[in-house]
């Protein structure tokens, strides 16, 4: 029964050997068949899955064996699967089944890992893989176990090769945005390179970016167009210094006109602490980032403070808290930073995001940064026209930003969600989407 | 000049370098090539049928030694009131040490003792997959469930209704400028696989504040609200029936009141029990409209009544090789046939080879039924900021994007120093 593992490309050789095993001596009859699987339907796993980026209708339709849920508390069983990207490129699945109500002793976590090159299709369905194996610990304490089949097909591969690539990840990638109508149009154009190596001693990521923004307006005394364009190139080294401490360097050279830099280069050496070990990283962590830079920078016009260019020292300091727990997601983080030539110019940034399920079908988000802004150095000298304040060319002097977005959902009813009706489309009701990756 | 060429030299010089250092610092890590060995587990089984087991359970490897093994599971029949149970508790040791679960196994009344053997043999089979999941064993287990269970077979006592109130703002600002938009809906849906209902009623607003430093200013609000209806009738796997029903007011349409209600017919090429794989529908709808507005309209209305027609196909297929959506709709009124839009929107993601893939998502619109627009046009700043819908032939909209990636696509290590990029986090409402 001993096989060799391996990946060959293509599809995996149909299995030499095939066994399937019913745990319950043959099927039910046909006549008890239905009434009984619905009865045993009823008894079956309650389900909680909490997952932002699954496709859930998918997992619905292949998982029937279990009924789902829409509020955490009425499921046996929690499902949250958290996520990471890994060093190839794909994410990281983490799936932690946390048992509630009669299983509330019992708990499993089963990992997933996705590829660069995976489509939708291939991620749903490890992931579907992946979740059935895990519910398996749970399913069976439940009569409908008896009624699920284990196929068991060792195929016939060849043993996995090195990786001649040493763990080195190259990506090439474009985009093109267009849009307009007869008064009005719009092009946005992006173009990146990147060479990134994720081990767990080291990081190394480089990475070329360049894009160009163009909005045009007819009116009727003459056309408008306002362009923003910016190339940047940056560097990143990180080494692991064990479960908390890290170090590292980061380089930068850039050029935008929405900022009004012809060219600038910064070096930056940083360290990290992390309170938590940085294997919980995808359910906790709490960063502090020390970072000093130098960076030269050269102006496309004179600024308001009559340079044209300049060498600036700066310091910077980040904390960062991310939770994902049973009970919603936390995520919040502080920066300030300072010119060491004059400490006046400063900026503090701070940003929030809390989702959380406070009661029995209640969840209230809030989603916010407030940044006091005194290091705009950057300003130009003249006032900006009419168009580039309206179209937003230019960075405006400010002492401050901000945003915030708050809801709340109440939802009540039917606790059960099983049912998927494709009829005349999925309509989403409208409302707000934030995604942040 | 000089000065800031020669450092930008530098640090380009300094990337370079970083590219080279992690070549020296680290040898290849070595290449995984031996076969997967199965999980081993030891099985304290009084009586027990270890025979059974092993052709039964042929994804784990069974061992007499305790030392030996990954997994221990041990049976132990339990005196119980109501009749024989039995505890199969599943202790993880070395690699998954900690790693435990304890199932119950409680045979039905007047079970032969065969038929409790096989059983047990099954909950000891279900309770070892967790640990097999976690091997590389996992690539060629699969999982089946032997029935077709209706989703409804539950106790619900809501019967299947659903409903939902939520509010949202969303506000920014800087010195010079600020923004904010809110939207609230209340909800009540019942899906069921015979019937769809679903119902909501909106309210949407959007402010818009600048200051142009000269001591002008200029601010703006747009608002909209409205209800929504949808019922559907499943006719068999292929035919639907139903309509919508909706009542909405806007300013950016000009629209003071409108009423519409439409009775509709869906027809899919494939069986909607395929949809989330494949789906090919096609929509025809009738509508009839009330529409009021708010300045007068190019065409010197105030108010009118439309009977409008509408036709809508829609292709989505999500295979190993890609995802593919294809719409093309196409409606007029019958007062006036010129008046007609014509709507074709595709989104397409394939992976063409290995790590090559494109993405275009585009829309395009041909439209002659803008019977809304307001005689007085919009002003200067309305349009820079596209608060008004303006007079239109057409509308476009059209993204094009490619990835190759090469290299070490199977690496799976996880490193969250300095942050990952890779976490996500998203909220919907």
């Amino acid at each position: 029964m001993r096989r060799s593992t391996g990946s060959a490309p293509g599809p995996v050789p149909v299995s030499l050997l095939i066994i399937s095993l019913l745990v319950a001596a043959g099927p039910l009859s046909a006549r008890q068949g239905q009434t009984g699987v619905d009865e045993l339907k009823k008894t079956a796993l309650k389900v909680f899955l909490d997952c932002d980026d699954c496709d859930t209708e998918y997992i619905k339709t292949e998982i029937t064996f279990v009924n789902y849920v829409r509020d955490r508390l009425e499921a046996q069983v929690h499902i949250l699967i958290t996520t990471q990207s890994t060093g190839g490129g794909g994410v990281e699945y983490t799936l932690t089944f946390i048992g509630q109500n009669e299983f509330k002793e019992a708990k499993d976590i089963q990992r997933y890992y996705s590829s660069k090159t995976d489509t939708d299709d291939d991620v749903r369905r490890g992931l579907v893989k992946a979740l059935q194996l895990g519910l398996m610990g749970f399913v069976a304490r439940t009569p409908i176990a008896g009624r699920i089949a284990v196929d068991y097909a060792p195929p016939d591969r060849a043993a996995e090769g090195r990786d001649r690539w040493n763990s080195w990840l190259f990506s090439l990638s474009g985009q093109g945005m267009f849009s307009g109508e007869e008064s009005y149009a719009e092009r946005m154009i992006d173009l990146s390179v990147s060479a990134n190596r994720v081990t767990e001693a080291s990081k190394v990521r480089l990475g070329l970016s360049a894009e160009r923004a163009t909005q045009d307006f007819e009116l009727e005394d003459g056309p408008i167009t306002g362009t923003t364009s910016g190339w940047s190139a940056t560097g990143l080294y990180v080494w692991s210094l064990g479960e908390h401490w890290s170090a590292g360097a980061s380089a930068e050279v850039e050029a935008s006109t929405y900022s009004n830099t012809d060219l600038a280069a910064s070096i930056a050496p940083a360290v990290e602490y992390n309170f938590f070990p940085y294997s919980q990283s995808t359910r906790r962590q709490l960063r502090a980032l020390y970072t000093l830079s130098v960076k030269a920078v050269r102006y496309i016009e004179e600024t308001i403070y009559g340079k044209t260019e300049e060498t600036l020292f700066e310091e910077e300091l980040s904390l960062t808290l991310d939770l994902r727990e049973k009970f919603g997601t936390v995520s919040l983080s502080a920066e300030g930073s300072n010119y060491l030539h004059d400490f006046s110019k400063y900026r503090i940034d701070l940003f929030s995001i809390l989702n959380l399920r406070l009661y029995k079908g209640f969840s209230v988000y809030c989603f916010g940064g407030y940044s006091w802004v005194h290091d705009q150095l950057s300003l130009i000298a003249r006032e900006p026209t009419y168009e580039e304040i309206l179209l937003r060319l230019r960075e405006l002097p400010m002492v401050d930003n901000y945003f915030v977005a708050v809801g709340f959902q109440f939802q009540f009813g039917s606790i059960f969600t099983n049912v998927i009706n494709p009829r005349f489309g999925t309509s989403g009701s409208g409302g707000l989407s934030i995604n942040i990756r | 000049m000089m000065h800031t060429s020669r450092i930008v030299a530098a640090l380009l010089l300094a990337l370079a370098g970083l590219a080279v250092l992690p070549a020296l610092a680290q040898a290849p890590p070595p290449g995984p090539g031996a076969p997967p060995p199965r999980p081993r587990a030891f099985v304290d089984w009084p009586g027990g049928d270890l025979g059974a087991l092993r052709t039964e359970v042929p994804f784990i490897e069974f061992v007499a030694d305790l030392e030996a093994a990954d997994v221990e599971v041990a049976v132990r029949p339990q005196a119980s009131p109501d009749g024989e149970r039995f505890s199969v508790a599943f202790t993880g040791l070395k690699r998954f040490q900690g790693d435990d679960n304890a199932i119950a196994f409680v045979p039905a009344p007047g079970a032969r003792p065969e038929d409790v053997r096989s059983g047990l043999v099954g909950t000891i089979k279900l309770g070892l997959l967790r640990y097999a999941a976690k091997t590389p064993v996992a690539r060629d287990l699969s999982v089946r469930f032997l029935d077709q269970a209706k989703p409804t077979a539950v106790d619900d006592p809501w019967n299947s209704w659903i409903f939902s109130l939520s509010g949202n703002a969303f506000l920014m600002g800087e010195t010079q400028y600020r923004s904010g938009s809110y939207f609230a809906s209340v909800s009540a849906n019942r899906v069921r696989p015979e019937l769809k209902i679903q119902t909501s009623v909106y309210y949407n607003q959007n402010d818009t504040w600048f200051d142009f430093g000269d001591g002008t200013f200029y601010d703006s609000s747009t608002h909209g609200f409205g209800a929504s209806a949808l019922v559907v009738k499943s006719l068999g796997e292929h035919w639907s029936a139903g309509g919508y029903a909706e009542a909405e007011s806007s300013t950016y349409s000009n629209l003071d009141l409108g009423f519409t209600i439409a009775p509709a017919v869906e027809y899919n090429l494939f069986p909607y029990s395929e949809s989330t794989k494949r789906q090919f529908r096609i929509l025809y709808r009738l509508g009839y409209t009330y529409a009021r507005y708010i300045e007068e309209t190019i065409y010197f209305k105030t108010s009118e009544n439309l009977l409008q027609e509408a036709l809508s196909c829609a292709y989505e297929v999500v295979r190993p090789w890609g995802n593919v959506t294809v719409r093309l709709e196409g409606s007029h009124y019958f007062h006036d046939f010129s008046k007609n839009r014509l709507e074709l929107g595709t989104e397409l993601d394939i992976r063409i080879w290995r790590g090559l893939s494109f993405e275009i998502d585009a829309e395009y619109a041909r439209i002659h039924d803008q019977l809304s627009l307001p005689a007085g046009g919009a002003s200067y700043e309305e349009i820079l900021l596209r608060q008004k819908q303006l007079a239109t032939g057409y509308d476009y909209q059209l993204s094009v994007g490619f990835n190759f990636s090469f290299g070490s696509t199977r690496s799976n290590v996880v490193n969250p120093r300095f942050g990952n990029g890779g976490r996500s986090i998203s909220i919907h409402m």
